[in-house]
Order: C-alpha cells, then sequence, then structure tokens
C-alpha cells in the first residue's frame, strides 16, 4: 500500500519495488530526520518548480542522493562502520576505503545533507542552527558546511562515525570542526595535511616535496583506517576505483560536451548534482548515478536534436564557477536571466599537466595526480586553473562566486573577478553568496546583480561585441 | 500647470527600500513631472501613489512603464522590470552625457557602476550585506548625534578633524560615537569622520570597477555635500551631483520605456 512518501520518492526516480521493498528503512530514515507527510508535499512541490523533472535522468540522479541519504541516517543502526570525509575531497581515497571492506558506510555527510535536506526538502535551516548551538556560532565566519556536520549530528540526524578523515590538505577549518566530534563522541581523526602554501606563480609546477609529504599523509591514512576500523586497503581497491573514475568521468564528460551545444540542453543544477556526487559519496549512490547518466546523455541528445534547451538559442553563455549546493534556485535565476550556464570550473575542459614523474605508492600518485589539477595546489593555483578553465571554454561571461567564509578560497573570491576580466577579457560576475546555507543571501539582490549581468552580456551580444 | 509634451509619453516608477520616485518624460525625453514618497511597508501601494502624484503633473497617460528598484517586480502596471543598475546608468547617461562612473547610494545599499561611451554598463559593484555605506547608516548616525539628515554636510563640512572611526558596522559605530561624545570630541568632527569612513568604503568597493571621470553622485545619500567631498579625497576625482539625485534611476527607467516604445513603433 501507498505511504506518504511514495509519491516523492517515485518523482526522484525510484520503482515501486525498490520502495517496498525498502519500506522500513525509508520509514525508519525519514522518522529519524523527522520528515511527515506534510514534509513530503512541500518537498514534492519544490522538486517539481524547482528542478527539470521532465527529465528522467535527473529524477534518477535525485533517487541516488536519496538513497545516499537513507543509508547514512541508518549506518550506526544497522551496525555499520563509519568513516566521515571532509569535503571539498579527493575521490580516490573515500573510494578505497568503501570498496576495501565489507559493511562499511564511506561518505561526506554534510554534502550528503546540502542535496537531499537543501535540494530536495528544503529542511536545512534547523540543522544548521543546530550546528550553531552545537559548537560552531553564528557570526565568527565559521564554515556552513561544517555546522551542517555538526548540526545533523547534534540532532542525532546522522550517527558519530568510527573515524574521521579532516581535508586540512585545503581547509583548516573542517579540521576544527572534526577537533568537535573528538570531543563530543570520542571519533577517531586523522588529519590530511598538505602544504597548501607555495611561491606565487608556481603552478602548474610544484616541488617534488609537496607531492610526497601529501603522499605520506595520504598513505598514513590507510594505515590508520586498518588500525581503527579493521580494514585493509585492497590491493585491487585502487584498479576498482580507477574503473569507477573512468565510467563515472567518461559520461559526465559526454553530457559536458552535450552542453556546448546552443541552446545548451540541461540546467546547470543538473551538471551540479551529477559533478559532485563521486566525491561526496562512495556507496549505492554512484552505480545508481551512473545510470542516471546514461539517461541523461540520451534525453540530453534528443533535446539537442529537437533544438530544445533551457534558455533561448543564441543567449549569452557563461561559466558558473560552481553551483548552489543546497538551493537550486540560484542557478535557475541565472538561466531564467537569459543565460546559458554550459560548463563550470569543475567540468571545464582545461588541459592538466601531464605528470612528469613515476610516483609508486597509492598516496603518492594520487597527491600528484591532486598537484596537477590545481584545486589543492596553492592561492595561485586556484586562480590559474580558474583562468584557464575559461580560456578552454567559449563563453561570454564568468560568474565567479564570492563565497565569503570560506577561508581557503578567501583570496580566490577577492581577486578572480580582476584576475579573470584582464586575463580574459571577459566581463565576470562576482556574485557573494554561501554555497551550503540559503539564509547567508538577500534574493532580490542577487537578482538585481545576475539580471543586471544578464542585460549586460546581452547588450554585449546585440552590438557584436561579445 | 500640466505640461503637454511633445509625442508620446513615457514613465518611469523606482521602488527603492527607503523611497518610491517616479518620473514622467515626453517623447523627446524632457521631464514632465516627478515624485518621491516614502517607501513604507506596502510596496505595491507606494508604486501606485507615487506614479499617481507624478501623473497629477502630466497631460496625459504614459504610454509605457518601466518600473525599477527592489520593489520592481510588485509594479503590476508597469510593461517591463528593468534591474536599478541598468537604470541608474541609463539615467545618468541622460542626466550629463558621457558619464562613466555612477557612485549611487541609496538607503539600504550601495553600487559602483561603470559605463560605456554610449551609457551602457560595462561593470558594477553591489553592497547590500553591510549597513555601513548605505544611507540608512547615516540616518541611524544622524539620530545619536540628534541632526537632521539635511544637516549633515554642513555640520561635517565644518569639522577640522575628523575623528577616526574604527568600526565598520554601523551598530558598533554607533556605540563609538557615543564613546568620543563621551570624550568631548565635536559633533563636527565625528561627522566628518563618519563621512570618511564611510568614503573609503565605498571607494574600495568600486576599486573593483575602477573609477572614471565624469563622475555621478545618485541616491539620496547624493545630496549630503559632507559625504560628496568625502568621496572626492578618497577617489582624487571630481564628483558631479545632479539637482534630483534621488529620481536618476526613474529617470533612467523612463527612458528605457522611451526606447521600447521606439523599438515597438518601428517593427
Amino acid at each position: 500500500m501507498a505511504a506518504f512518501y511514495d509519491g516523492l520518492l517515485i518523482l526522484c526516480g525510484f520503482e515501486p519495488r525498490e520502495i517496498d521493498a525498502e519500506r522500513p528503512r525509508i520509514e525508519r530514515a525519514f522518522e529519524k530526520l523527522e520528515l511527515g507527510p506534510e514534509d513530503m508535499v512541500e518537498a514534492e512541490a519544490w522538486v517539481r518548480e524547482k528542478h527539470d523533472v521532465e527529465l528522467a535522468g535527473l529524477r534518477k540522479l535525485l533517487g541516488a542522493w536519496l538513497k545516499e541519504l537513507i543509508d547514512l541516517v541508518l549506518a550506526g543502526e544497522e551496525g555499520k562502520r563509519i568513516v566521515y570525509y571532509g569535503f571539498p575531497a579527493m575521490v580516490r581515497p573515500g573510494y578505497l576505503i568503501a570498496s576495501s571492506g565489507e559493511n562499511l558506510y564511506c561518505a561526506c555527510p554534510d554534502t550528503i545533507l546540502c542535496h537531499t535536506m537543501g535540494q530536495i526538502f528544503n529542511r536545512l535551516d534547523s540543522i544548521l542552527e543546530a550546528g550553531e548551538v552545537g559548537g560552531l556560532p553564528p557570526g565568527h565566519a565559521l564554515c556552513s558546511l561544517w555546522q551542517i556536520k555538526v548540526g545533523a549530528l547534534a540532532k542525532g540526524f546522522i550517527p558519530p562515525p568510527d573515524l574521521a578523515i579532516a581535508s586540512s590538505y585545503f581547509c583548516d577549518m573542517g579540521s576544527k570542526a572534526d577537533d568537535l566530534l573528538a570531543e563530543r563522541y570520542g571519533t577517531p581523526i586523522y588529519y590530511i595535511d598538505g602544504t597548501m602554501d607555495s611561491a606565487w606563480g608556481e603552478y602548474p609546477d610544484y616541488e617534488p616535496e609537496r607531492v610526497e609529504f601529501l603522499g605520506a599523509q595520504l598513505n598514513g591514512l590507510f594505515d590508520m583506517v586498518s588500525e581503527t576500523i579493521g580494514v585493509r586497503i585492497d590491493p585491487e581497491a585502487w584498479e576498482k576505483a580507477n574503473r569507477f573514475v573512468l565510467e563515472y568521468y567518461t559520461r559526465l564528460a559526454e553530457i559536458t560536451g552535450l552542453m556546448q551545444n546552443d541552446p545548451v540542453p540541461l540546467s546547470s543544477t543538473v551538471i551540479e548534482l551529477a559533478t559532485i556526487l563521486p566525491p561526496a559519496c562512495t556507496g549505492r549512490g554512484i552505480p545508481e548515478a551512473t545510470r542516471a547518466l546514461d539517461l541523461l546523455i540520451r534525453e540530453a541528445r534528443e533535446r539537442v536534436g529537437q533544438g530544445r534547451g533551457v534558455v533561448e538559442k543564441g543567449s549569452p553563455r557563461v561559466m558558473l564557477f560552481i553551483g548552489n549546493f543546497s538551493d537550486p534556485r540560484i542557478s535557475r535565476m541565472i538561466e531564467e536571466s537569459g543565460l546559458a550556464v554550459p560548463v563550470s570550473f569543475f567540468t571545464a575542459p582545461a588541459p592538466w599537466p601531464k605528470p612528469t614523474v613515476r610516483y609508486e605508492s597509492m598516496g603518492e600518485r594520487m597527491a600528484d595526480s591532486e598537484m596537477r589539477q590545481g584545486l589543492y595546489h596553492s592561492t595561485y593555483g586556484l586562480v590559474k586553473r580558474t583562468e584557464m578553465a575559461v580560456q578552454s571554454t567559449p563563453v561570454d561571461g564568468v560568474i565567479s562566486n564570492y563565497l565569503f567564509n570560506c577561508r581557503p578560497v578567501a583570496l580566490l573570491s577577492h581577486i578572480a573577478k580582476s584576475w579573470v576580466e584582464d586575463r580574459t577579457g571577459l566581463p565576470t560576475l562576482s556574485l557573494e553568496n554561501d554555497v551550503y546555507d540559503t539564509r547567508s543571501y538577500n534574493a532580490q539582490a542577487m537578482r538585481t546583480r545576475v539580471e543586471t549581468f544578464a542585460e549586460m552580456l546581452k547588450a554585449k551580444k546585440r552590438a557584436g561585441t561579445a | 500647470m500640466k505640461e503637454r509634451g511633445t509625442g508620446p509619453l513615457a514613465a518611469g516608477v523606482d521602488i527603492g527600500a527607503a523611497t518610491a520616485k517616479a518620473v514622467i518624460i515626453d517623447g523627446a525625453g524632457r521631464v514632465l513631472s516627478w515624485a518621491v514618497i516614502p517607501t513604507g511597508h506596502d510596496v505595491v501601494r507606494a508604486g501606485k501613489a507615487v506614479y499617481e502624484r507624478a501623473l497629477d503633473g502630466a497631460f496625459q497617460s504614459p504610454m509605457y512603464v518601466v518600473s525599477t528598484g527592489y520593489g520592481r517586480r510588485a509594479v503590476s502596471f508597469a510593461d517591463r522590470a528593468v534591474t536599478e543598475i541598468i537604470c541608474h546608468a541609463a539615467g545618468a547617461h541622460a542626466a550629463i552625457p558621457g558619464t562613466r562612473t555612477v557612485i549611487d547610494i541609496g538607503g539600504q545599499d550601495s553600487k559602483v557602476i561603470a559605463l560605456d561611451e554610449t551609457g551602457a554598463v560595462s561593470n558594477f559593484v553591489m553592497n547590500d550585506k553591510c549597513a555601513a555605506g548605505t544611507g540608512r547608516f547615516l540616518e541611524v548616525m544622524a539620530g545619536v548625534l540628534e541632526l537632521d539628515l539635511s544637516e549633515l554636510g554642513p555640520v561635517s563640512l565644518a569639522g577640522p578633524n575628523p575623528c577616526s572611526i574604527s568600526s565598520t558596522c554601523a551598530i558598533f559605530a554607533e556605540t563609538e560615537v557615543v564613546s568620543l561624545r563621551a570624550d568631548g570630541r565635536s559633533r563636527e568632527d565625528i561627522l566628518a569622520g563618519l563621512h570618511k569612513a564611510m568614503a573609503h568604503r565605498v571607494a574600495i568597493m568600486g576599486r573593483a570597477v575602477g573609477f572614471r571621470e565624469p563622475v555621478l553622485f545618485t541616491g539620496g545619500v547624493a545630496r549630503n555635500e559632507g559625504i560628496k567631498k568625502a568621496l572626492e579625497k578618497e577617489i582624487g576625482l571630481t564628483i558631479e551631483a545632479p539637482e534630483h539625485p534621488q529620481i536618476i534611476g526613474a529617470l533612467g527607467a523612463a527612458i528605457i520605456a522611451r526606447a521600447e516604445m521606439e523599438r515597438s513603433k518601428s517593427k
């Protein structure tokens, strides 16, 4: 018999047989998350309004996130050994751990909550508030992503982990938030430290010592995983991880390629959901999302064939640095203003520098790959990668997120606009917001900025100067 | 007496956070009438009221209306809604042709807008996160110093030794001002210091787009000669202020409305 949540789950790509098979788990998870019939009605309306539910692939993608949410919420009471890692995350370490042991749950819980309790249920505020009460108070420029993790733990929405991996190679705040887990729940923490400071102008080069240091940190992680949760990294896991990366990202690259059509066939909200899933989780969401990408490829091709898109053909095209994790309205607002978003920082086909040294250990190979990609290299690496991403894609403008409370990208936020404008000549909008916390921006003021930028680009295009 | 004007009329309605403005122009772009009223809590009513008041000065009803400002979507009788940044640029270009930079300080935000030689927006930056740098900041300070808003400019210009105001938060700046009063500092010096601090914030923000002459100062705060002088000192350029700086956004909206009429006529 259908229950109050069936409608939403069907909308989010669940098959009726999947719901029937999992009913007790679904009900238990929603009970723990304090989601009742009214929340489902509101979520259904929200999803229909804010997401392109005509796309079966998009619905399946939302379903993949929801399945990860259910597994996350129930991991503790189902007796799983739980590993949380911080965001932004390197894709391989979590996947290596997850594919080396049974009865294991390994993910970025905060990122899953953003994409489900935010993007699907629009119910993040109470979690954020609990995070503020629980140790990361408001008004202190503390990251809202970590508030979500701390708040969800405080509310009992998610279980305390058996091991927390701090993304100290990128963010100093994440490790401090994880310290709270140690203090509150006695959680062992492994800090993956990096050396993010490097000479200005160094990227794409980097000192080998940086690879050796980060590589040693990553190798140390695998030792700690073995000690704390008894999982030894399977020698075949490396190949498995590579296979998954290849399967998923080949599909994502195909969609990114289809997004270069005019009109752009899919909303950037779809691409955001697809891009962030692999670094955020390692469970059944991954194969589910892989199948969702297959559907999306087919649907995007159909739209391209029909000449259909999310904005009119000939609209100005912009690169959006990063989509909003919790709130699809921002990206939709950009598209409603008549701007096509074919690409983001993460999907731009900028060429990566080739490896120059062959490293042997898994940790060093991962570290070398991350250094080359620039995200964890340095502020210069970030801004240079941004410039390379913009130059590799034919766009008329750039929307750069000004993430005012994200310490690792504080300088990038400040200089990105002038850097990109000076080096590419492309108009750049610096959009001040918080991609995790919807309470931190005024929608009307954001609309004023976005619509003005859209008008600017349209005028330039009409004048033939864009 | 109602002005007849030339050709069909166009109107701009600007619903800001503090005031609602309306301007009616004729086919030649000449301003026939304008009105300014407090926005209050009901933006729908404010839009209608300010428009009707401006209509009192016009002989016939406009054929096309463009709305702008935070409340632009609440103006149901408007044919089109356009952002205030675009409208301020259009209004500034009409008020002083060749304007290359607009500094707009309104009730609850501030903007620096760069214009190209045709008057189109080429870049902009906007602050709506912090009250310091807005008209509201000055309102709070006027209250603390027991002065009318219109007195702020003249009083500040009489302050030879501007106080150093270290706080960039409107609330904490208020505390600082009370402390300075307790220390015996004059209202003139305190106000001069407040204007300097506010101008400094706007100048830092504006560096992202750059300042080029002619620079036009718009928004209600532009009537304050003290802040204008402080801004000139900060950016090292001469700043011009139109006679009625509050209505530049509405004027720009009216100009865009007129252009829309002409475009539809030529189709």
